[in-house]
């Protein structure tokens, strides 16, 4: 038999601009349900005011991302039993570093632009998504191989990052990954970009995009490598003009 | 365009909701403007030493108090955490350990508490 | 993809994010990311030098003065005190980068920062010769 928990949830109520305060709603649920099962419940039977984002379920849209107890979570996947207990609250609150439009929902227009802007790739060959091992040890062959990136554009690592709090203009972690994936080998004009204040040096190494990228993009150390790639092409080109 | 922004500039340091690199980040960063204060107090007071050995000697005899040694054990720590800090981000940015880096983190950081507990009987006791 | 449309797609109207600004770059990254272990490096030595010699380490301005006898220990700390302004100020510049700096602040930091760094430099060579100097 299923398990019954009755918890609190603590939303986030907030119109554009105003100052955000907190509803409470009391509810028994399954511990087992998602957190986002939980907010939808309140939508469906308590309030229907309440704002938020979600389409797939299923970890594949990247539309449900909230900070749920302070950490950046992709709802649909995120268990109650796992952010708190019986008798417990939950609380939810719109991702970070994004203008808020209404409650829950968030405006991602600009992680989308910069996504497009690096030509991040949704679809890409198996050996260049690095998956189980490194690019270089792939069969050329497979090479016709394609598939989805990693990456489900779902805001996470922006929200997360304390570089993209300070400054609104960073690339940030998923954009900055998306560069690295499609490669400045494949695309030198990606440099002038990158290779900027708002760039990979804006990153302080503070990982917390890979803590909480809910995708195995592992957007820090697709950073790092990117560096690497950076450094290397600007080094280059001190002894032939590019 | 972008406007200068203080309000949120003070974001960086709030502990809340981050993770084990999200606090090294902090701690580098606090321990950055420390080490930076101390550096250029260390300078002006090093030009003592360019005014004679009296002036020195008197100001060193001043310093031997609980309270000054206390001050440079804050700095001498700050100074081996950020050190130590610093490994781990040059050997993630070159690739080594980038998934080991919380590891990383708290082995160095064992080691820093060791170091710095050393200095700190060290200093207290000579 | 030309220059220009990778920064207006980035700039992209409606959301107000900056185009590709230079306030950082490979170069001074990579001034900062060298000047680092060579820090911890030097740091070390500092340490164990300066507490370790004889029996109190260096405490008196007589020792001082002794140790700067050896033409290694001025070249020593000076290339320590040039490492640590250098990483020290590009760090500061770092995080006031994080207040969003307007681009002719930044420019005037710049020009402060780097004749301060030299000037540091240089008054530390003098310091460090002065005292040498006074050994004979
Ligand atoms: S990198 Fe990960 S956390 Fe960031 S947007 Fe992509 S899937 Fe989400």
């Amino acid at each position: 038999m299923s398990e019954k928990w009755n918890i609190t949830l603590k939303v986030s109520r907030q119109k554009e601009g105003e100052t955000p305060h907190f509803d409470e709603y009391k509810m028994e649920v399954d511990p087992d349900e998602y957190v986002l099962d939980a907010v939808e419940r309140v939508w469906a039977f308590m309030d229907r005011t309440v704002c938020f984002r979600h389409a797939c379920h299923h970890s594949t849209c990247g539309a449900c991302g909230m900070r749920v107890n302070n950490v950046e979570k992709l709802t649909c996947i995120t268990s109650i039993r796992d952010m708190c207990q019986d008798g417990g609250t939950l609380k939810v609150e719109p991702l970070r570093n994004f203008p808020v439009i209404s409650d829950l929902a968030v405006d991602m227009g600009s992680l989308y632009n910069r996504l497009e802007a690096v030509g991040a790739r949704s679809v890409l060959p198996v050996p260049e998504a690095e998956i189980e091992k490194p690019a270089s040890t792939w069969d050329p062959a497979d090479q016709q191989y394609i598939r989805l990136a990693d990456c489900i554009e779902c805001g996470l690592c922006i929200s997360a990052c304390p570089s993209a709090a300070t400054s609104s203009g960073y690339l940030g972690p998923a954009v900055l990954a998306g560069a690295q994936a499609n490669g400045l080998k494949r695309n030198p004009e990606l440099l002038q970009l990158v290779d900027a204040e708002d760039g990979v040096w804006r990153c302080h190494s503070a990982f917390e995009c890979s803590a909480v990228c809910p995708s195995l993009v592992d957007p820090a150390r697709r950073i790092m490598n990117l560096r690497t790639q950076v450094f290397t092409e600007r080094f280059s080109r001190l002894f032939h003009k590019a | 365009m972008e406007k200068p922004s203080p309000d949120k500039f003070w974001t960086w340091f709030n502990p809340v909701g981050r993770e084990t690199g999200g606090w090294a980040f902090i701690l580098n960063r606090v321990t950055a403007l420390g080490l930076t204060f101390y550096l250029y107090l260390h300078l002006v007071i090093l030009s003592q030493l360019a005014t004679g050995p009296q002036a020195y000697d008197q100001f060193v005899a001043l310093m031997r108090n609980p309270i000054s040694i206390s001050a440079e054990v804050l700095v001498v720590a700050a100074g081996i955490m950020h050190g130590l800090n610093g490994i781990r981000i040059v050997l993630t940015t070159f690739g080594f350990g980038v998934t080991r880096q919380k590891q990383l983190f708290y082995g160095l950081m064992a080691l820093a508490l060791v170091i710095i507990l050393f200095f700190t009987v060290r200093m207290f006791t000579a | 993809m030309t220059q220009t449309s990778v920064s207006a797609k980035v700039s992209g109207e409606a959301y107000g994010a900056p185009a590709p600004k230079s306030g950082e770059n490979t170069w001074l990254w990579l001034l900062k990311i060298v000047t680092g272990p060579l820090l911890v490096i030097f740091l070390a030595v500092h340490f164990i030098v300066n507490h370790y010699i004889g029996e109190t380490g260096l405490l008196t301005y007589k020792d001082v003065v002794a140790y700067y006898q050896n033409p290694l220990i001025p070249i020593m700390e000076i290339g320590f005190l040039a490492s640590v302004v250098t990483h020290s100020l590009l760090g500061l510049r770092g995080i006031i980068l994080d207040l969003k700096p307007s681009r002719n602040f930044l420019k005037i930091l710049d020009w402060v920062f780097l004749i301060a760094g030299i000037l540091i430099v240089v008054y530390g060579t003098w310091l460090a010769l002065t005292i040498a100097s006074r050994g004979a």
